[in-house]
């Protein structure tokens, strides 16, 4: 906002004049012109205030000054504002009359004289014909106060206090009365601060009568007299200065609204009135009335501006310029005249404050409207009447019309722009809400507004530079007239705009220096790419005047980020690139040519035309200081190539070979020069060394997009490597033709093993004036690259990820054998594994074993090898045997081990894991492992089924009536203990069981054991089973039967208690293997498997019956059948049974057919009948029915050997007489299997 | 007496790794000789549509901070100058659509425009319909494959070439008027 007269646009608030606080007296800050004339002077004789608080309040006044200055907007709380000055005691003012130029003849002595700032009077610039001018405002803002504030010391000395205040009185009174005089309507107000040495009893004593007397004697009103008492602290004294300010503020506001009202009565006036002094030079035009409505508008729009009072003041300033504008005043000034720059002049001041008023008012779309209408107007008025708009004047004003819109942003610092905020524009306000409105209009942040201004600034210097010469040179004589047509409005001529000699405007600084500051504005914001746009345009502008460092300083760090590059905005990237060369090359910044030669041959850039494009040129007008040696890497620089990595295969092994793929593919274009590499390098993540190819060159060239070449790479080893070789290197020619691939198979021996990806890959490009290195990556996952097959011009896909090889370790060659046939295995047999340790290897190892043993109940186990045995316990869920030695094992050697586990107690199975850890010995830092799992089962060998059934005791009973028999029985062992006199009972088991196994089994012998431990009772096992010498052989699969006979006996008769007895079948066992697969000692191991055969209840003290059957042969024809029923009565009471014999058609029988049988407590009777079968091989059934007379019910009859029972009753088996009933004998035994056994039902 | 209404300078579709995608200019009409050109050069239409991703990225930053989401938004992103403004639309696939307005590029009797001064965000709702539209019939086609345009969490992609959608952004304008409601 350079550029505008001074004070033309200040802000216009309040201007108080403060006098008494300084005894310093400063002279008016009038014009030129007006220097000579008279002056009005108030004085005061009274001594200025000092003390503490005067200076405080000089300098709180200093600060409410610099508050009043701000532009920025206010609310309508604030209390006051003001511009104030701090004067002595003499009160310079302005002349309120201007002289009369002395020329004048005295003889019209009826001159109206007229204020100096008038185009009334001769003295004024306005005369006669100026329209109005900063210095009218700067009179009210600067000269002539609203309100005059008076500082006087109140005395506290009691003996001088009349004397002093009546000295005060009139000095006021002089005061006031001065200032009635010299016609201005300040008005005066009083402030009076205590004497430093008062006291607070001293003031208090008659003050306020004082200050009434005063204050009459002064004929002051109410509000223009104050009395600040002295106060402790600067913020107190602050407050009661606020408080004096804010009275006075409306007092002030009266003063500037009483000013417009005498405005406003002299514009409804309506002449226009003549000046004190016709013009006699120029025109001698004088100010029309439309002139003097102008101006009274501006001025009432001024004193609204002094108000605060916004509405008003942008009604006053719309209507002064639409008169400006009208056909009355901008219309009729010719151009040629300096008036016409004046009222464009005002034209813009006006704008400028209707914008600030709106931005003061929040109008923001309001305002850029008006902004929009300022320029159109004005584009209109320059286009009909002035110069035109093809001139470089417009444009240096279209550039400032921008640039005031950003220093207002600045200024007023308008909420939701100012610095940092996020938002590029305003909403559009209130008043535009519903309107349709122009993007424009939503206000944007100043770097838009800075563009703008930079944009017409360009246009402005592309103008100047248009200007013919002879316009160029400032003319000769300088009282001829300048030529016209061309527009100065605000700026130079053109002579000095563009001069033929010597330097005009710099336009480029002026351009620079908006585009800077518009950069800054998008920086702040995070508008990088446009910061970045302009960051170009800054560059280019500073290319067009040659200064090339800055245009590296400002291009180098954007060209480096690269954000267009990477995100495809070609032709950007490629300005960019160009321009950055161009100052690379003229600064020689070698690599920086370089690297930006690199970048451009890629084809996706436009192409130069007759650019050479050959890399080895690049520096070929440039001067370096050295060699440069390049080091780029693709995250600075893209490059026209593309590579690519690929192995063959995804797995491979340590200590073989594996066969990858190096593409590369150029991206150049196509009339480029190929490229040849000195050498390349390829690195890789994992166990792989870096391999090295290096340029051989090749005559002959192969025909083709693709050219394929093979070879094997050599290992290069170094000193201190060790075994392992330090890279692979291998030659062949790198030369890449325009849009050709070049392809390079390799053989790779691998040494390691791991995971194996490819990294990155070095091109090293060697040129006589320089060295290029560039480093791109070659994993990238999204792109797996191909294979190239000889003949076809594109690869093959093989695998998502074929930059990747597994190579595995090399494998180990230590065999860990399992010898047994089987890992089937059986419960109570102890488990021996032999297990075969063969060392494959080329060399003699050192092993270790590790056994790992799984299970639900891992039972103890050991290692046996070399005659050295190691043991572990058993254990719940695992147990473990670490390292146990085995020792040197030579080359191809064997070793046994046994590993014998401990017999199981139930069925289970195991996991078994043996590990051999070993190292060859001549690498002992590389462990090797090899790891054998097994899975053992164990399973029940036998499984069995068991039958309790009663026998008949041969023995007789112990008799009632025989006391021998009950006090010893002659068959009861007589050495034993306890004398066993109680009932016997005679039982046989029988046992069927069958083998489970997988193999055949020998059971060599079987055995009954009492599991229970019998209390009041005995069981002796009469007859065990009886096994051949040779053992039996049990097939798996088959059913094999033994029976035991027991006999049980109780201690007293007088027990009655049943006697529980549990039996347990032990069966003694071995395998029965033929295969060789048998320990050195041979010998079998008997294994005895306990099983379980049931609990069952003896002696009762139930009644029972048994049935018992045996032949009598009686020749050859007949066999007769004796049948004993055998009533037991166990119990304590007597007991009468019936016994019923039904006839039959299958036998005869003799004996009763019906009887009763009386039985005493403990006894039994045997009822025999004789049978003669009618039927030979065949089930009898002798309808015999036992009832208990006294319960009525029936007994059920047990049978004994050779009979059964069925729901019927009971069955005898009758033998055939010539050996035909054989099998039906064999389904007696099996079918018994459904009887009942134990005591009877009762 | 001509007046000047606003006209479709450029078309941008920007994908979602900042790149360009596809760019249509248009000429707009010299008020003095009534030819059409293009009041900028290609590189300066770049140059607008880049600046744009700005604003794109301070909107979503923006409403990051708000909880809003930016998909589907669309309205002002910057005025260029007085004549030139940027409009912009995202999708919520990242897709960002881009129309640069030239507010004098057409002229038209004043009689018929004398009330159509500015221009409201919802007037260029048609625009990016039919943008997204013509974009939604590009993915339709099962040799375009969206991750070429913009690979996954890389860089750049490639500009879509096919004749159609060309056709349809040519079709959208120079078919655009304010008023226009369905394109």
């Amino acid at each position: 906002m350079d550029g505008y007269p001074l004070g033309s646009l200040d802000h216009n608030v309040p201007y108080l004049l403060v006098s008494g606080l300084t005894t310093s007296n400063s002279e008016l800050p009038l014009q030129e012109n007006l220097k000579y004339e008279r002056k009005i002077l108030l004085k005061s004789k009274l001594p200025a205030a000092e003390g503490t608080d005067a200076k405080a309040l000089a300098r709180y006044f200093q600060a409410v000054d610099e508050q009043g200055k701000s532009w920025a907007a206010v609310g309508s709380k604030t209390p006051y504002r003001f511009r104030i000055k701090n004067v002595g005691r003499t009160i310079p003012l302005p002349p309120r009359q201007a002289r009369l130029p002395e020329r004048t003849e005295t003889l019209e002595s009826h001159h109206i004289l007229h204020s100096p700032f008038s185009p009334l009077s001769p003295v004024s610039s306005l005369y006669p014909d100026g329209l109005i001018d900063a210095q009218w405002v700067k009179k009210h803002q600067e000269l002539v106060p609203s309100v005059l504030l008076c500082f006087y010391t109140l005395t506290t000395d009691p003996t001088t206090t009349t004397l002093r205040d009546n000295e005060l009185k009139n000095d006021i009174g002089e005061l006031k009365a001065m200032l009635a005089k010299s016609g201005y309507k300040t008005r005066l107000a009083v402030a009076l601060i205590a004497d430093q040495d008062s006291t607070a009893s001293s003031l208090a004593a008659g003050l306020q009568e004082r200050l009434e007397n005063i204050r009459r004697g002064a004929t002051l009103d109410p509000k223009s007299l104050f009395y600040i008492p002295p106060q402790d602290s600067d913020a107190e004294l602050r407050g009661v200065v606020d408080s004096v300010l804010t009275t006075l503020y409306g007092s002030a506001v009266e003063y500037y609204r009483d000013l417009a009202r005498h405005s406003r009565k002299k514009r409804s006036r309506g002449i226009a009135p003549p000046p004190t002094v016709p013009p006699t030079t120029g025109t001698s035009r004088t100010l029309s009335i439309p002139d003097w409505n102008l101006r009274y508008d501006f001025k009432s729009g001024i004193f609204a501006e002094f108000r605060q009072e916004y509405d008003a003041a942008v009604r006053f300033y719309e209507q002064a310029y639409g008169t400006l504008l009208g056909q009355d005043v901008l219309d009729v000034i010719p151009s040629w005249s300096p008036r016409w720059n004046e009222a464009r002049l005002l034209s813009d001041v006006i704008s400028i404050r209707c914008l600030r008023v709106h931005f003061w008012m929040g109008m923001t779309s309001l305002a850029v409207k008006r902004w929009q209408v300022h320029r159109d107007n004005i584009q209109d008025f320059v286009d009909r009447r002035g110069h035109g708009t093809a001139n470089y004047g417009w444009q240096a004003w279209e550039a400032r019309w921008a640039t005031v819109m950003a220093d207002l942003i600045e200024k007023i610092q308008i909420p939701g722009l100012t610095n940092p905020s996020p938002s590029v524009f305003l909403p559009p306000d209130r008043s535009m809400m519903a309107e349709r409105i122009n993007p424009w209009e939503h206000l944007h942040h100043r770097g838009y507004w800075y563009r703008i201004a930079a944009r017409h600034l360009g246009f402005r210097r592309r103008l100047a530079h248009s200007i013919p010469d002879d316009d160029r040179v400032p003319p000769e004589d300088p009282t001829v007239k300048e030529k016209f047509g061309y527009d100065t409005y605000l700026c130079p001529k053109p002579y000095e705009e563009y001069p033929l000699r010597g330097h005009g405007v710099n336009h480029s600084q002026l351009i620079i220096d908006c585009l800077i500051k518009a950069q800054t504005q998008f920086q702040s914001r995070n508008q990088t790419r446009t910061a970045a746009e302009i960051s170009l345009e800054c560059a280019k502008e500073m290319a067009s005047t040659g200064s090339w460092q800055d245009v590296l300083s400002v291009l180098r760090p954007l060209w480096e980020e690269s954000s267009f590059r990477s995100g495809g905005w070609i032709n950007i990237a490629e300005d960019f690139a160009w321009l950055l060369r161009r100052a690379a090359v003229d600064e020689g910044e070698g690599d920086l040519v370089v690297a930006i030669d690199w970048e451009l041959m890629h084809k996706r850039y436009t192409q130069r035309p007759n650019w050479h494009y050959d890399l080895s040129k690049s520096l070929e007008e440039t001067t370096c200081s050295s060699k440069p040696e390049v080091r780029i890497s693709d995250d600075q620089v893209e490059a026209p190539i593309v590579a690519g990595w690929a192995f063959m295969g995804k797995e491979s092994r340590a200590g073989e070979t594996c066969v990858a793929q190096l593409s590369l593919k150029s991206e150049a274009f196509s009339t480029a020069a190929p490229l040849t590499f000195k050498s390349l390098k390829i690195e890789f993540d994992g166990a792989l060394k870096p391999i090295v190819l290096e340029h051989l060159p090749c005559e002959e060239k192969s025909e083709g997009k693709v050219s394929l070449a093979a070879l094997t790479l050599e290992e290069v080893f170094d000193a201190e490597s060790g075994d392992l070789p330090t890279m692979l290197k291998g030659q062949t020619d790198l030369t890449l033709s325009p849009g050709n691939t070049l392809v390079v198979e390799m053989v790779i021996a691998l040494r390691e093993a791991g995971e194996v990806t490819s990294s990155t890959l070095q091109l090293n490009y060697g040129a006589e004036s320089f060295d290029l290195s560039y480093t791109m990556d070659l994993g990238d996952l999204r792109n797996p690259a191909g294979w190239y097959t000889k003949g076809y011009n594109a690869p093959r896909y093989i695998r998502a990820e074929s930059h990747m090889l597994h190579v595995q370790p090399r494998p180990p060659k230590l065999e860990i054998k399992y010898l047994n046939s089987s890992s089937q295995y059986y419960v109570s047999e102890p488990i021996k594994l032999r297990v075969q340790l063969v060392n494959g290897e080329d060399e003699s190892v050192s092993v270790k074993l590790d056994a790992h043993l799984f299970g639900k109940v891992v039972p103890a186990f050991a290692l046996k090898a070399n005659g050295e045995e190691q043991k572990v316990d058993s254990a719940e869920e695992e147990s473990r045997l670490t390292e146990f030695p085995i020792g040197e094992l030579a080359s191809s050697s064997s070793l046994d081990v046994i590993l014998t586990i401990d017999p199981a107690e139930e069925p289970t199975s195991y996991d078994l894991h043996l590990r051999a850890s070993y190292h060859l010995d001549s690498d002992a830092a590389t462990p090797i492992t090899q790891m054998l799992p097994l899975q053992l089962t164990v399973v029940n060998a036998f499984e069995s089924n068991y039958d309790l059934n009663p026998r008949l005791h041969p023995d007789a009973w112990p008799s009632l009536f025989d006391c021998d028999t009950i006090s010893s029985s002659p068959d009861i062992v007589e050495d034993t203990p306890t004398p066993f006199r109680g009932l016997s009972q005679s039982w046989c088991l029988m046992c069927h069981f069958a083998s489970f196994a997988l193999h055949d089994l020998k059971i060599v012998g079987m055995e009954l054991k009492v599991l229970s431990n019998l209390k009041n009772a005995r069981c002796d096992i009469v007859k065990q089973a009886g096994t051949p010498k040779d053992g039996i052989l049990v097939a798996p699969k088959t059913m094999h039967e033994a029976r035991f006979d027991l006999v049980t006996q109780k201690v007293s008769l007088d027990d009655r208690h049943p006697v529980p007895l549990e039996l347990g079948f032990v069966i003694q066992w071995q395998r029965h293997e033929t295969d060789g697969e048998q320990d050195g000692d041979g010998a079998r191991p008997i294994n005895t498997t306990t099983m379980y055969a049931g609990n069952y209840l003896v002696l009762g003290s139930e009644p029972r019956v048994l049935a018992s059957a045996s032949e009598i042969d009686m020749g050859k024809a007949t066999r007769l059948l004796l049948l004993d029923i055998t009533i037991e009565n166990p119990s304590n009471h007597f007991l009468t049974f019936g016994l019923n014999v039904e006839p039959s058609d299958e036998f005869a029988f003799s004996g009763a057919k019906q009887t009763t049988v009386h039985l005493l407590p403990l006894s039994r009777r045997a009822l025999t009948y004789r049978l003669l079968p009618l039927v030979r091989g065949d089930f009898i059934r002798p309808g015999i029915l036992v009832r208990d007379k006294y319960f009525q019910k029936t007994l059920r009859i047990i049978p004994t050997e050779g009979m059964k029972i069925d729901k019927e009753g009971l069955l005898i088996w009758i033998t055939p007489m010539e050996g035909e009933g054989e099998e039906g004998k064999a389904a007696v035994e099996v079918e018994e299997d459904d009887d009942e056994t134990g005591g009877s039902e009762e | 007496m001509t007046t000047a209404i606003p006209s479709i300078a450029c078309l941008g579709v920007i994908g979602r790794n900042n790149n360009p995608m596809h760019i249509s200019i248009f000429p707009s009409q010299d008020p003095i000789t009534n030819n059409f050109a293009p009041i900028r050069t290609p590189l300066q239409f770049s140059l607008i549509l880049s600046s744009t991703i700005d604003v794109f990225e301070l909107r979503t930053r923006h409403n990051a901070i708000s909880g809003g989401g930016l998909s589907g938004e669309y309205g002002l992103l910057q005025a260029v100058d007085d004549r030139l403004a940027a409009y912009g639309y995202e999708t919520n696939t990242g897709i960002r659509f881009v129309c640069v307005v030239d507010m004098r590029g057409r002229r038209v009797d004043s009689a018929a425009a004398s009330s159509k001064q500015g221009l409201r965000d919802a007037e260029l709702k048609p625009v990016f319909r039919a943008m997204q539209n013509a974009y939604v019939r590009l993915l339709q086609n099962p040799f375009y494959s969206p991750d070429e345009h913009a690979p996954l969490g890389g860089n750049g992609g490639k500009k879509i070439t096919s004749r159609k959608f060309v056709d349809d952004m040519k079709r959208i304008g120079d078919g655009w008027t304010p008023g226009v409601v369905n394109l």
